[in-house]
């Protein structure tokens, strides 16, 4: 949570504030000594000078920061787009496939109700000829059942 | 003034290396007609002497494998294109 607060602070922060921290870190650290020529604040140039030069270090090392983070970002943006068009197409290949696979499964039904037709139309004269020996069905089930087991 | 200026560029590339990034692809979906498994073969009621009968259970078998054949077909049209799709992502 912590982490992401930072994260969300630092990421909303202008670009430019980082090089202003650090110039006016190093300008501060160079016009230290003009404080020493002043008796009244002569004191406080002893923190002057390590305060100015943390407080440009800091601004270097965001700088540096959020350069590169400015490169990522680039690079994330681009790359979140051409995800979205892959996902797009993804999306518009399934769609068609779904078509293919509705057509050419009523294709296979429609054959399918034909020869039950057929099948019917000469079911009396098949039965008459023929007589199914119960041997004949147990290897014709037997051969059907799947050597794998049941499917799940 | 040196040190400061060397102290600067170890400063600027300790931020970049403190950077990461996390961007994944989601799982593309599949039309819901394939995610159904094959069922088994159907069989003949063995108590039956009719020819029709048996035919009738061969020719819905036929007709089921060809249903399962445009299935596993459809599972390799989906694979090369979506694989070509995410192939293209790079």
């Amino acid at each position: 949570m912590f982490a992401w607060l930072i994260e969300h602070i630092l990421s909303n922060l202008p670009s430019w504030l980082w090089p202003v921290v650090a110039g006016a870190g190093a300008t501060t650290y160079f016009l230290a000594r003009i404080v020493d020529t002043f008796p009244t604040i002569k004191p406080y140039a002893f923190f002057v000078k390590p305060v100015s030069f943390a407080v440009m270090l800091v601004g270097v090392f965001m700088y540096g920061g959020a350069g590169i983070t400015a490169i990522y970002q680039a690079q994330i943006n681009e790359m979140q787009a051409k995800m979205a068009a892959a996902q797009t197409a993804s999306t518009d290949a399934n769609g068609n496939l779904h078509t293919k696979i509705v057509t050419k499964t009523k294709v296979i039904h429609d054959v399918q109700v034909v020869i039950k037709e057929r099948i019917k139309e000469v079911e009396k004269k098949i039965d008459a000829d023929c007589k199914l020996d119960p041997e004949a069905t147990k290897i014709l089930n037997d051969a059907a059942k799947n050597p794998l087991g049941a499917t799940k | 003034m040196k040190r400061l200026l060397i102290l600067a560029v170890i400063a600027m590339l300790t931020a970049c290396a403190s950077n990461k990034t996390v961007v994944s692809m989601q799982f593309p979906g599949t039309p819901d007609e394939l995610k159904t498994a094959c069922p088994d073969l159907a069989t003949v009621d063995p108590t039956t002497q009719k020819l029709s009968d048996a035919l009738e259970v061969v020719t819905a078998n036929y007709n089921q494998y060809y249903l399962c054949k445009d299935k596993v077909d459809n599972w390799l049209d989906w694979y090369n294109t979506q694989q070509k799709i995410y192939n293209s992502v790079k």
